[in-house]
């Protein structure tokens, strides 16, 4: 679990043993079934959260992993208000989430990768001026900030052309802008990069960086892109079948959950039929590449006797992939929960 | 309360702005609009060329009951252009989890879903409703007292106020299911009792339908009080049914409210 030294007003978020669940009708397929289902219906609870304990400092930017159905984005609509949950506590910058306090609002945003919250036949500008009477913001400070924006993310020439005549890409950079406007100290961010483009990912994470830099928001992020996690988050949550799994550093992560290095080599000549083998396991040989796993206590004893065995053009050492850890650890969470519970459905709503 | 008018002033002017964006749509829609309007109103000139009178000594003969066709349009036009485009997209939003981003503004949330687009070609309707008003009321046998001038306006508010209540009640309900596509079919049903004269409710099936679309779901009230008041004297009974209006509005209002906040409470939200 994250250990850290902050103060108790430092603490932004503060959960305690919050769920969620669901009571959804099972419907059984068939037409007669359906008839049936009129009569007498068949309820099954899905728990979308099932305790989860968190608290987030000042300025932190958090990213949460986890598998589809795993709870994150239930855990984003408790933390923004949208839903209430079944027990427990949550409070941001002080105040309890579900009571949909205006002084909350105004305090935070809420990105949703996957649904739009600007106006879909009107101009971003437009929906820029509708958020300026919503927040009052000043209307000085309104044309400062928002230029400021438009401007670190170059999308002065898109504000007069309708939304839904955007790009994805386009799309999502205003609606950052749009929730960044009112200033929020909190900024929840449910996967905003889902479907965008290499050069449009890279963009949105220099503005993330930049943005949460300069104003120290406290960012709460839910991504499958483990590029977005290396690229902006120092904290790592991973989320399955709603319980946190794992609360840490992102560093961290790699030493709890992996015990090897893979080492790559570009050698002169392809190797001889299970001549690297001995070396170390999981072993791969395309032409003259080889790429082992080798045990991290070892590395530094095993190194130099690779290094001499053949001439080699060049060599590198790298953790495990970060997908492949969160992979692994969403496998084994899958394999434990399906031993403890296997009759009840898990998965977010 | 001013930052509600700008606010809503704001959502009125985007809402005209994306209407002339597509201005052959608005257009076709004034005019779909006023062809239906013109229909219904050749329609009871054919009942009128057979009766001098809707009821036998009810008072609506056919001036006072073109001012009743008038309030009605007027009414209409104001719940069509204000609030009905947004009540009907609220299923939309409450099965794609549209509502979501309504939640998590620092506004009331009923304001912001009841009042947030807006349908200026319903208000074709609504101009001709107040010409065929003037028209109507010139013909009056006797002018209406001041006194019926003066409340003619507030019961027009007090009527769309009943209406309004039942729309976000009906509002409510989808929230609650989580999908409601009958809620206009309803509202069509419902509101149609309201565009006949209370008096066509009568015997057997009539009285009790009468009671209920005037005590309970007070529908009966919308256009008749209003327009009574001005097509016919303000007898102690029809003072009876202004103070049973007044008061039908603001239960309607509260209550609306109370199942509304209750609704939101209960918001599961969908899948992302």
């Amino acid at each position: 679990m994250h250990t850290s030294s902050e103060t108790k007003s430092d603490r932004v978020i503060e959960v305690n043993d919050l769920a969620k669940e669901y009571r959804v009708y099972d419907k059984p397929e068939g037409l007669w079934a359906s008839v049936r289902g009129l009569f007498h219906r068949k309820n099954r609870i899905i728990h979308a959260l099932r305790g989860v304990d968190l608290s987030v400092g000042r300025g932190e930017f958090l990213a949460m992993l986890g598998p589809n159905g795993a709870g994150k984005t239930t855990f984003l609509k408790l933390l923004s208000g949208i839903i209430t949950p079944t027990r427990g506590t949550a409070r941001v910058l002080g105040h309890v989430p579900w009571d949909r306090a205006d002084d909350f609002r105004r305090r935070f945003a809420l990105v949703m990768g996957q649904k739009n919250q600007l106006w879909w036949d009107l101009p971003a500008a437009e929906s820029f001026r509708l958020h300026q009477e919503i927040y009052r913001i000043d209307p000085i400070r309104f044309a400062k900030i928002r230029d400021e924006l438009v401007d670190m993310l170059g999308v002065s020439h898109l504000l007069g052309q309708p939304v839904r005549e955007l790009s994805l890409g386009e799309r999502m950079k205003l609606e950052l802008i749009a929730a960044l406007l009112h200033e929020p100290e909190v900024l929840f961010l449910d996967e905003p990069t889902i479907g965008l483009d290499v050069v449009a990912q890279h963009t949105i994470h220099e503005f993330l960086r930049h943005i949460q830099k300069q104003r120290s928001v406290t960012v709460v992020l839910t991504t499958h892109y483990m590029k977005d996690v290396a690229a902006l988050c120092e904290r790592v949550v991973v989320v399955t079948h709603g319980s946190i799994l794992y609360d840490g550093s992102l560093e961290q992560i790699v030493d709890r959950f992996t015990t090897h290095k893979v080492v790559t080599l570009d050698l002169e000549n392809p190797p001889a039929a299970g001549e690297m083998e001995r070396f170390g396991f999981s072993c791969e040989v395309h032409g003259p590449r080889v790429s082992l796993r080798i045990d991290r206590s070892r590395i530094a004893d095993v190194l130099p006797k690779l290094l001499a065995s053949q001439p080699v053009r060049d060599v590198s050492v790298e953790d495990v992939p970060l997908e492949e850890i969160v992979a692994g650890l969403f496998r084994g969470a899958a394999k434990r929960q399906a031993g403890t519970d296997p009759d009840q459905e898990v998965g977010a709503v | 309360m001013r930052r509600y008018i700008k606010i809503f002033s704001t959502f009125a002017r985007a809402c005209l702005v994306r209407d002339m964006t597509f201005r052959v749509n608005f257009l076709l829609e004034c005019l779909t609009s006023l062809g239906w309007m013109s229909m219904n109103l050749a329609f009871y000139l054919l009942i009128f060329s057979f009766t001098p009178e809707i009821g036998r000594g009810s008072g609506w003969s056919r001036e006072p009951f073109f001012a009743f066709v008038a309030t009605g349009l007027i009414i209409n036009a104001i719940v069509q252009t204000l609030f009905m485009p947004s009540a009907s997209e609220l299923t939309e939003m409450v099965r794609t989890g549209g509502l979501d981003s309504v939640l998590v503004r620092p506004l009331d949330a009923q304001f912001l879903l009841s009042m947030h687009r807006f349908d200026f070609s319903s208000m074709a309707n609504g101009l001709v409703g107040l010409g065929l008003l003037i028209w109507a009321v010139l013909r009056f046998p006797v002018a209406p007292p001041l006194i019926a001038w003066l409340l003619y306006p507030l019961l027009i508010v007090c009527g769309v106020a009943i209406l309004y209540g039942l729309i976000i009640m009906l509002a409510a309900a989808t929230i609650l299911m989580g999908r409601n596509q009958s809620l206009y079919d309803f509202w069509f049903y419902i509101t149609n009792f309201s565009r006949y004269p209370a008096e066509i409710y009568a015997g057997p099936w009539g009285d009790p339908l009468r009671t209920v679309c005037t005590f309970v779901i007070p529908i009966l009230l919308v256009v008749n009080v209003p327009a009574g008041t001005l097509a016919r004297p303000l007898s102690g009974e029809a003072w009876g049914m202004v103070v049973l209006t007044f008061a039908a509005a603001g239960i309607s209002i509260g209550l609306s409210r109370i199942v509304f906040q209750a609704a939101l409470a209960r918001y599961r939200s969908a899948s992302s």
